[in-house]
């Protein structure tokens, strides 16, 4: 096996911050609170706008300033306080006997998962391999991030995916959901970075829509069952 | 044909923007004129579009394809404005019923609107976009009603199609960094550049996009196997509603994933995005096929033969034959009337009956003078009886598989297709033949609830009378401007344009 | 010019130090720890004294534990006494016994003392101690894996798995410091240390906690010298992980290049230096977090071993 050479200050730095948006997704598994998911989602988000002005700075690609920071103000600040609004809401409502805890929906305990911690973050290390592996044996060479950054999207993806499978509750699924999105604004930013503001900005909308359509039917949900949980939605079957 | 093309746009825009502010009355007449007035437009749109693509504004971009689905589309908007007013009048009492209404033919309009805006989207970009916004509004459609089913459908649906349209915003990413190789950084995604750079591309990102473009979208159309929401969604909405589901959003996913087809072939040569379709046909109507055999709930028994129909779409791309694809679009046209009608069929039946099981539904043809029938010769359409127009489409698709050499695969689909003709010709015997059981009121239902013979609603009848009609027309002997049109379409997918 | 050591001596003086160092590094987290929390705290040279103390009392032994209770503390510490000869605690370039293993090597004659220590808590038939060493040995089911992929990132990087190289490898390029498989292979490495040591938040290092002990309850039943024994050996356990953490990964400059008596009392002071800051950060996150429960152990084990599967993999595809 040949050595590996040392990588570029930008390249390392980069493939750090990728690194990092890769970790954060693990670090959902971790969080038993939602007001924690909805924290770590923030701070993913964080990531890969300061991952956008790293590459905008350093390729001369000025639009990818206005793109950060309108992901910025959207997936950092306005969908976790709509998420929050949403979470708050829920635990009020009812008459004023005693609501069990689970019923504050801030500081509400995220279901747990079907498999234990340790054993879903091994699953989730396979499939992030596996990702990784196969989109690297593609060799798709980025002319802005090095192709390890592609890898790591997708393996965000899939991992986002076994995030969305093993949550039993409606929150952490729609957080999930967006961890995902985020994974694949990381791919298009090693990818596309020359793409045309209008529809990157265009895609950003989309995603606030969805994020609204999600808040409300999971009020939908909260309202019907009087819990975040998924448990027992068992009904539809054949 | 700007006029036309804008008025198409406009006008079920307005119509959702009336239904919300105006009463009852106003919204639905609106929304039956909408509808009836965008199929008329649409069929100005179809010799304009016989002859060569039309482009305006950058944006919109209406080709043969594109009017073939438009052409289902609009056909079911139409049908399913007219039904509504006879469907929601039997809830008009209801509590809440004003705001469900507004709430109802608001999203009806919208959800037609985005369907219609789809198929003339210019670029891969706005494409997705459109289809996310189809499954945003259909979404919460599927909700509206009031029952826990309705919710955890609902749910489920919105997850998981997002999810498959998370995948297939990936595929677009790297359809533009395909075209990106070739068309410089600032490509817009526009799809006719693309097409005619088609040789060029480079191949890898083009295997990925149309891969994960099948997978993506095709959750929305309701491959295997991403299916899993389709039954869910499509028995817990409004029936209106699941026939637009069924019959023009599945639709409208395939004709995504056609555009991706053309691109691949196009790059790729026809091998791969061929071999991608026919494994996800086969295993999607193999599914189906299983499902619809002693399956329980009437519309869940129709989602089954919308995931079977959708299988029989793929493996007709995939023979590759024009007579096949020919076949392919008239399929579209005629699944679209066809499931309709079927749907519409059975919610006259559901409401009659009081009930989805099918247990609980028996001896239509007695006690429905109209629907019954209908509702059995739109069973027997969908399982490709002649004279309509679905046996003329899937006959075409075996044939082009037959010339195609693909004989194992057009042996499959003949087998499955019967397989599945089985169950829903089972159950739909069992529902409209069956005579009606005295147990069934001995059981404690009452005098009350024991139905009587007649119509619900005269407008319940009138948009099936329309779909089998359309059928026949199909069948029997398309008229000269539709076959004009599919041979146009067949052109444009099999060369690039 | 100040005169060139030879080459045994070097050799001996890297043992030495370490052996000597150890428990003063221990002191050091001990003092510092108490600072924090606002206390006085022991005096660093505590630990020597306490080692002084148990030397001179009286060894016992459970009834039915047989030579191996005796005598595994003795193997222990000649375990821990070879290790130095193999990385680099002092020098740049490798020594003569240095090539006697790699860091594979290493690594395996760890595991060896704590196996010794294991089998010897076993043989005690105290309850406590075989608790702690059956859960060392579930534990390290999962941390000994994030060791050895650790072990793959040097590889990797290197193409040898000569500690040496790596050094080497990180002096040459302030680049690779920032090279994300760097980070996250000392990330792992800082982990498994934290539990290898038994700090928090794998467990509490002062005060005897029965329920939560896993290293810390082995020794439960050795006494006197042995005691005095295992106590010197998991020190210099400590001292020898935080070398490799500090002279291999996260600061391998102060080595001395040259045999030169000089640079090599400079080496001696910039580990002790290092080693203290390192104590330090320990003791820090000591007073930080609190001690996970038992159960969740995995979770952090786990982590670590994320943090060094990904650092394998961010070295395929060029990322460094």
């Amino acid at each position: 096996m040949s050595a590996v050479a040392a990588p570029s200050v930008y390249s390392g730095g980069a493939s750090v911050i990728a690194v990092g948006v890769l970790l954060a997704e693990f670090g959902m598994f971790r969080q038993a609170l939602l007001r924690d998911q909805v924290r770590l989602y923030a701070a993913q988000s964080g990531l890969i706008s300061a991952l956008a002005v790293l590459v905008a700075a350093a390729r001369q690609l000025p639009e990818l300033y206005v793109l950060a920071a309108l992901s910025a103000g959207l997936k950092v600040v306005i969908v976790p306080i709509v998420l929050r609004r949403l979470l708050r809401g829920l635990g009020h409502g009812g008459d004023g006997a005693q609501q069990d805890q689970a019923a504050h929906g801030w500081t509400e305990i995220a279901g747990s998962g079907s498999l234990s911690l340790a054993s879903t973050i091994l699953l989730a290390i396979a499939v992030a391999a596996f990702g990784f592996f196969s989109v690297g044996a593609l060799r798709i060479a980025s002319p802005v991030l090095p192709p390890t950054a592609l890898a790591i999207s997708v393996s965000v993806a899939l991992v986002a995916f076994v995030l969305m499978i093993m949550r039993r509750d409606v929150a952490s699924q729609a957080i999930g959901f967006l961890s995902l999105e985020n994974g694949i604004s990381l791919a298009a930013l090693v990818v596309a970075a020359g793409m045309p503001l209008i529809l990157e900005v265009a895609f950003l909308f989309d995603l606030l829509v969805a994020v609204v359509v999600f808040e409300l039917l999971i009020r939908l949900h909260h309202g019907r069952a009087e819990s975040l949980s998924t448990a027992d939605l068992t009904s539809l079957r054949g | 044909m700007l006029a036309v093309i804008a008025a198409l746009l406009a006008a079920p825009f307005a119509a959702a923007l009336v239904s919300l502010r105006a009463r009852a009355a106003a919204a639905r007449a609106v929304t039956a004129i909408t509808g009836v007035g965008s199929f008329g437009l649409v069929l100005a749109l179809v010799p304009a579009a016989s002859r060569g693509e039309v482009r305006y504004l950058d944006y919109l971009r209406v080709d043969a394809i594109s009017v073939v689905f438009l052409l289902a589309t609009s056909f079911l908007y139409a049908a399913v404005a007219v039904y509504s007013l006879g469907y929601l009048a039997h809830s008009r009492r209801d509590a809440g019923f004003s705001r469900y209404s507004r709430r109802f033919y608001a999203g009806l309009n919208l959800f037609a609107w985005s369907m219609l805006a789809a198929p003339m989207m210019s670029n891969l970009a706005l494409l997705w976009i459109a289809v996310e916004v189809t499954t945003v509004i259909s979404a919460l459609l599927v909700a509206i009603e009031d029952t826990d089913g309705a919710a955890e459908a609902a749910w489920k649906y919105v997850l998981i199609a997002s999810a498959g349209l998370g995948l297939a915003l990936l595929a677009t990413i790297f359809a533009y960094y395909a075209g990106a190789q070739v068309l410089g950084q600032h490509y817009n995604l526009s799809f006719g550049p693309l097409l005619q750079a088609g040789a060029r591309l480079p191949h890898t990102p083009v295997r990925l996009a149309f891969g994960l473009a099948v997978l993506g979208f095709g959750t929305k159309m309701g491959l295997f196997p991403v299916h899993t929401w389709l039954p869910d969604a499509h028995s817990e909405a409004p029936t209106p509603v699941s026939a637009l589901l069924s019959g023009s959003l599945l639709a409208v996913s395939f004709y995504a994933i056609l555009r991706y087809y053309q691109v691949a072939t196009a790059a790729l040569g026809p091998r791969f995005p061929r071999d991608v379709l026919l494994v996800f046909g086969i295993a999607s109507l193999l599914l189906a096929a299983l499902y619809l055999i002693d399956q329980g709930d009437i519309k869940r028994l129709l989602a089954y033969s919308s995931m079977e129909h959708m299988g029989i779409l793929a493996i007709g791309v995939s023979f590759g034959a024009p007579i096949a694809l020919a076949g392919v679009l008239l399929h579209v046209l005629g699944h679209a009337a066809a499931k309709g009608n079927a749907f519409m069929g059975a919610g006259v039946l559901v409401q009659k009956f009081g009930s989805k099981r099918i247990s609980r539904i028996s001896g239509g043809l007695d006690l429905l003078p109209w629907s019954g029938p209908l509702f059995g010769v739109a069973v027997l359409a969908l399982c490709a009886m002649p004279p309509f127009g679905i046996f003329r489409s899937e006959f075409e698709i075996v044939e082009g598989g037959f010339a195609a050499s693909s004989n194992v695969a057009a042996a499959v689909l003949i087998v499955l297709v019967t397989l599945a003709f089985l169950g829903l010709s089972a159950m739909a015997n069992r529902m409209l033949l069956m005579p009606r059981q005295t147990c069934h009121t001995a059981q404690g239902d009452g005098a009350a609830a024991a139905p009587v013979r007649g119509e619900p609603s005269g407008w319940m009848v009138v948009p099936v009378v329309a779909g089998v009609a359309a059928l026949l027309v199909l069948g029997v002997h398309p008229p000269s401007e539709l076959t004009a049109l599919l041979t146009r379409a067949v052109h444009e997918m099999g060369v690039a344009a | 010019m100040s005169p060139n050591l030879p080459m045994p001596l070097i050799q001996v003086l890297q043992v030495m130090t370490v052996a000597v160092a150890a428990p003063g590094v221990s002191g050091v987290i001990a003092r510092v720890e108490a600072r924090l929390q606002g206390r006085t705290g022991p005096r660093v040279a505590q630990p020597y004294y306490d080692l002084a103390k148990l030397l001179r009392k009286e060894a016992l032994a459970p009834e039915g534990a047989s030579w191996v209770f005796l005598a595994a503390p003795l193997g222990a510490a000649a375990c821990y006494l070879t290790v130095p000869l193999l990385i680099p605690v002092l020098t740049t370039f490798g020594l003569p016994l240095g090539y006697m293993g790699d860091i594979l090597g290493g690594g395996f004659i760890l595991s060896l003392a704590s196996f010794l220590v294991a089998v010897a808590a076993l043989d005690s038939g105290s309850p406590y101690a075989q608790l702690g060493a059956s859960r060392a040995k579930t534990f390290a089911a999962i941390t000994e894996p994030a060791v050895l992929f650790v072990i793959f990132v040097v590889a990797l990087v290197t193409s040898t798995d000569l500690p040496y190289a790596l050094a080497a490898t990180v002096r040459s390029s302030s680049g690779q410091i920032a090279a994300p498989a760097h980070l996250l292979a000392a990330a792992a490495l800082f982990m498994v240390i934290l539990y290898e040591t038994g700090r928090i938040p794998v467990e509490t290092h002062t005060g005897t906690n029965e329920f939560g002990m896993i290293e810390e309850a082995r020794p439960f039943e050795h006494s006197g010298p042995h005691l005095a024994l295992l106590k010197w050996g998991s020190s210099m356990k400590q001292l020898i992980l935080y070398t490799i953490l500090l002279n291999v990964f996260v600061a391998p400059w102060g080595l001395a290049a040259t045999p030169r008596a000089a640079a090599v009392g400079l080496a001696i002071i910039a580990l002790l230096g290092k080693a203290a800051a390192a104590g330090t950060v320990v003791a820090v996150i000591d007073n930080s977090f609190a001690k996970l429960r038992l159960f969740k152990i995995t979770e952090f084990a786990a982590a670590a071993f994320l943090l060094a599967v990904l650092g394998v993999f961010t070295l395929y595809l060029g990322g460094g």
